[in-house]
């Protein structure tokens, strides 16, 4: 099984072979277009018992199909001498005097080449666990001290299959002069690293960790995926490039940031000075920043850059941006008019603030959907939710101008998710600045480590208006399913708090980041906490 | 050929020419990603290739050693799912 292949393929290398093994592979092993596959239906059967299964082979020398396994092809190759055959599940090469698989450098190209070409010509999209970018991470797990390596990173947009990265000439000499490895266990704390409080600072520190942990994030700055195009020093993009250099670092002593705190003063004035800050103003800031900034890595399908604000690519987009859909149904007529917006985050009022929580209005349903621990009078996330999607009748002073009736007529208004953001973030609105009072709600509500969305997107009501009610748990569609990895806390009051935040380092693995002090935290210390800003994931990514 | 494999044929035949199989392949390829199977069996080739020896190993020992445990290794739910996916496909191009 020598990977320098065998001599007797030398026996085959003759004329225009080349061509012949590709017309082998696209017609038979990798069929891309309809005739190719026709063909291959009616053709790829053994020769000899007219099975279709049993590892069919086809000779390299001449036009036989055999079973491996019934060895018919096995007695092709004895009787005329033909060494070489080709196996059309996966387009390995067989020879028979070796008695073995052969890898042949020449003959592995051409089989590389067309299988791509195969999966282009299908154009679909692929299914891959948010895990396997972490295998990902580990295969290429080459985090030298200070340098970053490029690792081909096959993100959302790109209609190619997924393959094991290969290294190039360049890559392999990066790698013999930076001979430093760092092996990812299932145990590891890499990327967990302090930040020093700077002042009233644990707002911005709370929303490193949740970003610095935000595992698409954390990818495409890991394989260096920012070309920054700004003149000045001052790209906040380039700053979180070197903040994600610094936790993955190995460094255990905690970070101070305050090359980041000062940019983000520039960026976001209304967060400058070192007073107490909102940690959900300063994500939404960030976030504004870091889109802003994006400008150079925003490329089209053409090729071109993106010149368009409202249809942004970059990294923030990708990630964070969701679409609400906002229907306004006239009471007279019954015209809906539907309107969607971009979102960054879900802000959800709480029982006990001025504006009231309950009742729901009725046709509510999936109350356990969530597996969300009900304690009698508990507020969940799930409720919220119920509460942000349900129908809300305008009122008499609020009438809207309707198309269809041409006149002012009361309607009601009803939000739903159109599309999900890959990672979602839901904003609890535990502070109150109403006229009267400023103060903070402290109702415990309950969230899940699991989340579906299912309920809240506007397919699902669209659906239940047509009568659906029974909606049966579609096993093959997990769109919608959300994982927690992080949560920001507040503690105190409106006037003096802290912010703490919980990250999730591996499954079932969380760590409490205080400032400068990381410990390790039980999933029940996680669930048990209030929750201000709730950071969940998609579970299943995949390709547009 | 019995009717059986007859019948087995033409599903086969029908399930390349509409793409499907493909399909099904890459579906069955993430679902047995997805459950660890994958690593299992790695494991197990790890262990026929420690047993064997490097040098002297061939792709024919592997197969022979880790096909039955990969064969009863697959969960019953992917079975469930593929078995469900073919039904359907079936049950749509009925002209069987």
């Amino acid at each position: 099984m020598s990977p320098a292949g065998c001599s007797h393929v030398n026996g085959y290398k003759v004329d225009n072979w080349k061509q012949n093994l590709r017309v082998i592979y696209q017609c038979f092993v990798w069929s891309g277009t309809a005739e190719t596959r026709r063909r291959k239906a009616k053709s790829c059967i053994c020769h000899m018992c007219g099975a279709h299964l049993n590892r069919l082979h086809s000779c390299l020398y001449c036009v036989f199909f055999g079973c491996f396994t019934k060895k018919h092809i096995h007695e092709h190759a004895k009787n005329k001498r033909h060494n070489l055959a080709i196996d059309l599940l996966y387009g390995g090469i067989y020879c028979f005097v070796c008695q073995d698989y052969i890898y042949d450098k020449d003959m592995e190209q051409i089989a590389k080449e067309e299988q791509r070409k195969a999966w282009k010509l299908q154009g679909r999209a692929f299914c891959f666990l948010t895990e396997n970018l972490i295998q990902l991470l580990k295969q290429g797990h080459l985090l030298s001290q200070c340098r970053h390596i490029c690792v081909p990173f096959v993100s959302t947009g790109i209609g190619e299959k997924y393959t094991t990265w290969e290294p190039t000439k360049r890559e392999l000499e990066l790698l013999r002069h930076n001979p430093k490895r760092r092996k990812i266990t299932t145990n590891c704390t890499i990327g967990l690293r302090g930040l020093i409080n700077l002042g009233n600072t644990c707002f911005m520190n709370c929303i490193v960790q949740a970003l610095t942990h935000t595992p698409l994030l954390r990818d495409f700055f890991l394989s260096d995926r920012h070309k920054c195009e700004m003149q000045s020093n001052s790209c906040l993009v380039c700053e979180m490039s070197q903040l994600f250099q610094e936790f993955y670092s190995g460094h255990r002593s905690p970070h101070i940031p305050f090359r980041l705190l000062h940019l983000v003063w520039t960026h976001a004035r209304h967060l400058a000075g070192y007073e107490q800050q909102d940690a959900h103003e300063f994500l939404i800031a960030a976030l504004d920043v870091l889109h802003r900034h994006c400008k150079g890595d925003t490329i089209n399908d053409n090729g071109k850059k993106a010149n368009n604000p409202n249809h942004c690519n970059c990294i923030i987009d990708q990630i964070f941006t969701g679409g609400l859909q906002s229907d306004v149904t006239c009471q007279v007529c019954h015209g809906v008019s539907t309107t969607i917006d971009p979102f960054w985050d879900i802000s959800l009022d709480l029982p006990g603030s001025s504006t009231p929580f309950w009742p729901l209005s009725p046709g509510g349903d999936g109350s356990t959907v969530n597996g969300e621990s009900h304690l009698s009078g508990s507020t969940t996330l799930t409720d919220c939710l119920r509460r942000f999607t349900r129908p809300e009748h305008l009122g008499s002073s609020a009438k809207i101008k309707c198309g269809g009736c041409h006149s002012y007529q009361e309607s009601t208004k009803q939000l739903t998710m159109k599309k999900l953001p890959i990672v979602a973030c839901f904003h609890l609105k535990r502070f109150e600045h109403s006229a009267k009072l400023r103060r903070k709600i402290t109702t415990y509500v309950s969230f899940p480590l699991e989340l579906d969305m299912t309920p809240f997107m506007a397919s699902s009501k669209e659906s239940r208006m047509n009568g659906q009610y029974q909606q049966t748990v579609d096993v093959l569609n997990n769109d919608n399913k959300y994982s927690l990895f992080a949560v920001v806390n507040h503690q105190g009051t409106l006037e003096s708090g802290h912010y703490t935040s919980f990250i999730r380092q591996h499954k079932d693995q969380w760590f409490k980041c205080d400032d400068a002090i990381i410990t390790k935290a039980s999933i029940k210390d996680v669930l048990d906490s209030e929750g201000y800003l709730l950071f969940y994931h998609k579970q299943f990514l995949e390709y547009e | 050929m019995s009717k059986d494999s007859q019948m087995r044929a033409a599903i086969n035949q029908k399930l390349i020419e509409m793409g499907e199989r493909e399909r099904l392949k890459e579906l069955l390829r993430a679902k047995l990603v997805e459950c660890g199977w994958k690593d299992q069996l790695k494991a197990q080739c790890k262990d026929v290739i420690k047993e064997k020896g490097l040098e002297h190993v061939t792709v024919e020992d592997l197969v022979t050693e880790v096909t039955p445990k990969g064969r009863a290794l697959v969960p019953d739910s992917v079975k469930k799912e593929l078995l469900q996916r073919i039904r359907a496909f079936l049950a749509q191009h009925a002209t069987l």
